[in-house]
């Protein structure tokens, strides 16, 4: 026994004391390492010239499953935006579903070809299409969970955005709305200091977007976004208080942003060799790794088998989005209007 | 509460005047209703009885280059500021020697020769044209500054939140002289504050965007001028935002078809009345020794008088010419600001 797995032994693992097993945190890992190894994919068939574009969340994956993870699979509602693939993940879409869309193909779940990389959405499991206009999924989650509440069907939305689309008159409107009506929601920012690249600085005035939900009525809670653990804690205290009836949770996750904006920037052009390195240390899948070795839930053997795992899984989802066939020609004006249930 | 034996004898001869000017607005106000009622004034119609003191307090200390911007209940702001009552009238009458050419209207009213820029019919509308010329003010070097007087329930449109961030981002350059004034008079239209905001201290919104702020009795007029004495400096010198929240109320309906009210009850509307901004003000300055029984007969009388003019004026004033409607639709480059 090394003096790590010792100590662990003594003093109870901050994941037990929060209710969380030693598979839940395990399956966490997995949805992270899913979720990088599928956005690096993603990446590389971009530069092969197999996709158009690609807009992803390399450093947000930590607090998006923390985030997810208190949520009901089937019951609750969830609003993505364009870096949630993390959180579909543990909602439950699969990375065929997701490379389906990035090739655009007929067989994509979220929206048979038709939307643009990245816009995820899948009927079954409750995720609402992602919308391209910033900041508009605000109202959209905000109108489910209203519905909820009048239905009383018990589910909650949560609907998540970056916090340059904070400045977007549509969230303001959209959390006032919520906090009147208490509403069953809990807004998610993933703030990763840069919208496209204009610095935290320069979009929100005072720096701080969790301090505004005070001007709705309800708590904000700022959280060190590369803590998966203590995303986890917040989300699921927003989680017991809309099951509660008290109405929604702003929760601002502090994430480092790993990557550019998407396949059609470069962040070296605006951010400092320094600054990245230092967003680097803060790496969700290196910190939550470090912290399931140091409590002994993992070890190289654990690790190796999760990352094998995980390469298969997308080497074979490739492979099947790539085989599968495009749209056909005359259904482009299908689903423009609702065609029954 | 200002105390009066502190006011100078300036301060006092102004509040004299703007005590005058209230009156005629009020007066100006009814026949307002009257003409609507009898259907010389189209459209619609929004009055300000009730909140005269927040629009004197302020208008009362504002350089005469300065700017200022508001909604659509705007009447009381532009013959505060000076606008000829009869322009104001025909306005509203949407005859051609209305201030806007007869072709604003009521909730349109625009004097940029006096730096009142209007005069919105859309809610929160105004408030990223404000804050843009609050901008242009500093861009062009300028130590002047701009108003934007705003309702209580503008503050739950998206058209608040992204222009007043802006502000708060371009203060800390000091590239933002503007003033916020939330008029809030407890409703928005039918809609009470507590049913259209969670948090119903609007002023610690303002919190949100790192601007200062604070809450005033805007039934007073010597508390608002008072804190518009001090803000406008304060906006002039460091050429940052500051929201003021002034609490007020509105005597009449939110507009001209507002005739029952079934959202607050009579007794409300009287309670309020016993602090009529015009009587409050009237009282102090008796108190004080400066308005005698015969000024304020004068006072009403004169406001009467003027009122009847600016009416037969508007009355006998002719229509717009029709090839009037396309003129003034797009603005000459380079004419902003005087």
């Amino acid at each position: 026994m090394s003096a790590m797995e010792a100590k662990a032994r003594v003093t109870p693992a901050r994941h037990k004391t929060l209710g969380l097993t030693d598979k839940d945190v395990l399956d966490m890992y997995y949805y992270i390492a899913l979720a990088r190894a599928l956005d690096e994919r993603m990446w590389v068939l971009q530069r092969a010239g197999k996709a158009m574009f690609v807009i992803s969340g390399p450093g947000h994956e930590g607090c998006q499953v923390g985030a997810m993870w208190p949520m009901d699979k089937q019951r609750d509602w969830f609003v993505p935006f364009y870096r949630s693939i993390a959180a579909c993940l543990v909602k439950g879409m699969t990375a065929s579903d997701m490379l389906l869309g990035l090739f655009a193909r007929a067989n994509d779940p979220s929206s048979g070809g038709r939307q643009m990389p990245g816009h995820y959405g899948h009927p079954r499991v409750k995720i609402l299409s992602t919308s391209s206009p910033v900041g508009t999924q605000y109202p959209h989650g905000v109108g489910i969970a209203y519905a909820a509440k009048i239905r009383k069907t018990g589910e909650i939305t949560m609907v998540a955005i970056g916090e340059g689309g904070t400045s977007q008159g549509d969230v303001h409107e959209a959390m006032n709305w919520a906090g009147i009506y208490k509403l069953p929601v809990i807004f998610v920012v993933e703030n990763n200091a840069y919208a496209i690249s204009v610095p935290l600085h320069k979009q929100v005035a005072g720096g701080n977007v969790a301090a505004r939900a005070a001007g709705y009525g309800f708590p904000g809670v700022s959280a060190d976004g590369s803590d998966v653990l203590e995303c986890y804690r917040v989300a699921k205290e927003a989680h017991d208080r809309a099951k509660r009836g008290e109405g929604p949770t702003l929760l601002e996750f502090r994430v480092p942003r790993l990557g550019s904006h998407s396949s059609d920037d470069q962040q070296e052009r605006y951010r400092t060799k320094e600054e990245i390195q230092a967003d680097r240390r803060r790496d969700p899948l290196q910190t939550f790794r470090q912290y399931l070795e140091s409590v002994a839930v993992m070890n190289e053997g654990t690790h190796k088998e999760i990352t094998d795992r995980i390469k298969r899984e997308i080497d074979e989802a490739t492979d099947f989005a790539d085989r599968s066939p495009l749209p056909e020609p005359d259904s482009g004006a299908r689903y423009v209007f609702h065609e029954g249930d | 509460m200002q105390r009066i034996e502190d006011l100078t004898r300036e301060e006092l001869a102004a509040a004299v005047e703007s005590y005058a000017k209230m009156v005629l607005a009020r007066r100006f106000e009814e026949a307002a209703e009257r003409a609507f009622r009898h259907g010389k004034i189209g459209g619609y119609l929004h009055v300000y009885s009730g909140q005269e003191a927040v629009a004197a307090g302020f208008l009362s200390v504002l350089r005469r280059d300065d700017i200022f911007f508001t909604a659509y209940r705007d009447h009381a702001h532009a013959l505060l500021r000076g606008t000829p009552p009869g322009a104001v009238m025909a306005e509203l009458y949407g005859k051609a020697t209305g201030v806007a050419k007869g072709k604003g209207g009521s909730m349109h009213l625009f004097d940029a020769s006096r730096g009142f820029y209007g005069g919105y019919g859309i809610v929160g509308g105004h408030i990223p044209l404000a804050t843009g010329a609050a901008y242009t003010l500093r861009y062009l070097d300028t130590d002047r500054i701009c108003l934007c007087f705003l309702g209580d329930g503008a503050m739950n449109s998206g058209s608040f939140h992204e222009p007043v961030n802006m502000a708060g981002l371009w203060g800390q350059d000091a590239m933002c002289p503007i003033v916020y004034i939330v008029e809030n008079n407890q409703y928005a239209m039918g809609t009470s504050v507590s049913r259209s905001s969670a948090a119903t201290n609007l002023a610690s919104r303002f919190a949100a965007y790192a601007i200062e702020h604070e809450r005033a009795d805007g039934m007073d007029y010597f508390t608002v001028r008072r804190v518009a004495s001090r803000v406008i400096s304060q906006v002039r010198e460091t050429g940052r935002p500051y929201a003021l929240e002034v609490l007020t109320y509105r005597f009449a309906g939110h507009g001209a078809a507002d005739l029952f009210q079934p959202y607050r009850n009579k007794e409300e509307v009287t309670q309020a009345r016993t602090r009529d901004p015009i009587t409050v003000l009237e009282d102090r300055l008796r108190a004080a020794g400066v308005l005698t029984d015969a000024d304020v007969e004068r006072i009403h009388s004169d406001a009467e008088q003027t009122v009847e003019g600016a009416v037969r004026f508007a009355d006998e004033s002719p229509e717009p010419a029709a090839d009037e409607l396309f003129k003034d639709v797009h603005g000459a480059w380079g004419t902003w600001p005087r």
